[in-house]
């Protein structure tokens, strides 16, 4: 599968050509277009319950796309992400990769779309009880609102709550307050996650919810 | 001859308005290394690159350097003379435009024979400019920062030497170091918060240890960086999003016709001293050198110097000021600088606005 990331930081989109027998898993609406000639078929994330789960746990939708080129020669087709910003890929190679709920995206047919306990703190941070672990072989695509960067961390770190996207299994996370309590409170920046560990994060470089304090006044 | 014993030395600081992207691309055209070495010689910055020159030829390399943007120090020979001892012998036997094996003593062995053999490229580039005049060599004093994802979704990080103190933003800090101590100060009372600003400012202290913040501003857009040198800058309330100490932030009452009547905030923040000052605007910046008289939009104003006056008016007559569209605009008279952003807030509001749900 050949499958190019465009369009810059602000309205990324995935180009991908299928080969002859290939398929690909995607968000339900992520399509934007393709070739006639692609079949599309819709299934459950996972099964029923599992799918509901999804849905109703980890901010997935409960259907999944299936596009297949049955045809004899390369097809290809757009994905698109609904938020303005950056779409990166992850190929996994006999790994287990972690996303925040609704990071998501596509993925190459041998990887396998989980759900995995985050925690009560994750929880309590807004961020969801659970989170996306995509496990196997292949590419996985993901994105989020703003642009997207790549931060090695050794120790610790700490990630304002709305920020963080992706992370190696080999991080663990804690909650805790951004300063003392007066801070958290009146700095706006209540609770942050402390990553530690060895490995890598991605992170967004905006937050809806900044946006949506920035906007709503005055509209 | 002349034989005083000049290092070049890359600070690693960005001259304003280069990113660090740009930067790289510099050093790889300039010294005609890999990509990935001249990202490497710019993070490891401060390096020297170049040991043991006379006067009149590091002067060269500096303006060499310093005219694609990047900053260089020249250490003289006062403090290192034990250091050109040693190397003298080295000097002396090859012509001082062509130093190659004395040049870079701290860098990892791998990259030192690509930099050497850019050496002789910056020399050809600098002996083919005009006789360099002998100019004092100035320290940059700023911090060591980095912008990501411009223009779209400008990220802020700097690194915090020990001790070192940074103003943020309320509620702008995304990552960070656990070296990083964070207080909340309520500054400028009242006016700040008729400004638009927050009423509480952040400050991220290194208390443990070098660290590293990383500032995302909420507006989707962009975010420039200013040395000041004891000048003064006046931000739309909104604008500002970090800096170091020594700068002086207050608000300024604008006064009715120039706030009131121009549909924008009543006040203006002021920003004079000397430090770091990061700026942050909905959508891209662009700077713009004012010589004689300019013309903006209120909505799309992120800053000016000091110098610039500034009136408002309409563009046309009252037919064009209700159905143009343009509204009222901002007249700057006189020499400075002036930053505009390509988005207005007032115009994705009401446009966005159209959209939402009414409520029966």
């Amino acid at each position: 599968m050949k499958a190019n990331i465009k369009g810059g930081h602000a309205f990324s989109y995935v180009e991908v050509e299928l080969a002859p027998g290939e398929s690909i898993m995607t968000e339900p609406d992520a399509m934007s277009s393709m070739d006639a000639s692609l079949d599309l078929t819709a299934r459950f994330n996972g099964g029923l319950i599992k799918g509901l789960l999804r849905k109703y746990l980890g901010g997935e939708s409960l259907f999944i796309s299936r596009f297949h080129n049955a045809t004899s020669t390369p097809r290809s087709m757009t994905i698109v992400q609904p938020t303005p910003g950056e779409i990166l890929c992850k190929e996994l190679n006999d790994e287990v990769y972690f996303m925040q709920p609704g990071a998501f995206l596509a993925c190459e047919e041998s990887v396998k779309i989980g759900l995995g306990f985050a925690g009560f703190a994750s929880w309590i941070a807004r961020e969801g009880l659970f989170r996306i672990k995509v496990s196997g072989h292949g590419k996985v695509w993901f994105g989020a609102y703003g642009a997207l960067l790549e931060k090695e961390v050794n120790g610790e770190y700490i990630v304002d709550t709305s920020h963080l996207v992706a992370y190696d299994p080999s991080l663990r996370l804690n909650l805790q307050l951004a300063g003392g309590l007066f801070s958290s409170f009146f700095g706006g920046e209540g609770l942050v996650t402390r990553v530690s560990g060895k490995g890598k994060i991605i992170i967004q470089t905006r937050s809806i919810s900044s946006l949506a304090g920035w906007l709503n006044p005055k509209l | 001859m002349n034989n005083t014993m000049i290092d070049v030395v890359l600070t690693g600081e960005l001259a304003e308005g280069i990113s660090f992207e740009q930067a790289c691309a510099t050093v790889e055209k300039l010294f005609k290394l890999p990509a990935e070495q001249a990202r490497q010689l710019l993070e490891t910055a401060p390096r020297v690159i170049k040991r043991g020159l006379d006067s009149e030829t590091a002067e060269k390399y500096r303006l060499t350097i310093e005219k694609n943007g990047l900053k260089v120090r020249l250490q003289g020979d006062a403090d290192t003379a034990a250091k050109s001892e040693v190397l003298a012998p080295e000097t002396a036997a090859v012509p001082a435009t062509a130093v190659t094996s004395a040049v870079v003593a701290q860098a990892p062995v791998e990259a030192a024979p690509a930099i050497a053999r850019q050496e002789t490229a910056v020399s050809t580039t600098a002996t083919a400019l005009a006789p360099a005049q002998p100019v004092a060599a100035t320290d940059f004093a700023g911090l060591k920062f980095r912008i990501d994802g411009s223009p779209d979704f400008g990220f802020l990080t700097v690194q915090l030497p020990p001790g070192q103190m940074l103003k943020v933003e309320a509620s702008a800090m995304a990552t960070m170091d656990t070296n990083l101590v964070m207080k909340t100060k309520m500054k400028g009372g009242i006016s700040r918060m008729l400004s638009g600003e927050n009423l509480f400012l952040n400050e991220f202290t290194a208390e443990n240890g070098p660290g590293e913040i990383g500032i995302a501003p909420a507006t989707p857009g962009d975010l420039i960086h200013r040395y000041m040198r004891g000048e003064t800058l006046y931000l739309q309330s909104g604008a500002f999003v970090a800096s170091t100490p020594g700068i002086n932030i207050e608000t300024k009452w604008q006064g009715f016709t120039k706030g009131f009547f121009s549909g924008e905030s009543l006040f203006l923040i002021r920003a004079s001293g000397e430090g770091d000052l990061w700026l942050n605007s909905y959508g891209a910046i662009i700077e713009i050198d004012v010589k004689d008289g300019y013309v903006v939009d209120t909505g799309n104003i992120v800053a000016f110097t000091e110098g610039l006056e500034y009136s408002i008016s309409k563009v046309g007559g009252y037919k064009s000021l209700f159905f143009s569209g343009e509204g009222f605009v901002c007249r700057f008279k006189g020499e400075g600088k002036l930053w505009i952003q390509t988005r207005s807030v007032g115009a994705f509001a009401g446009w966005a606005g159209q959209y939402r749900p009414t409520k029966d």
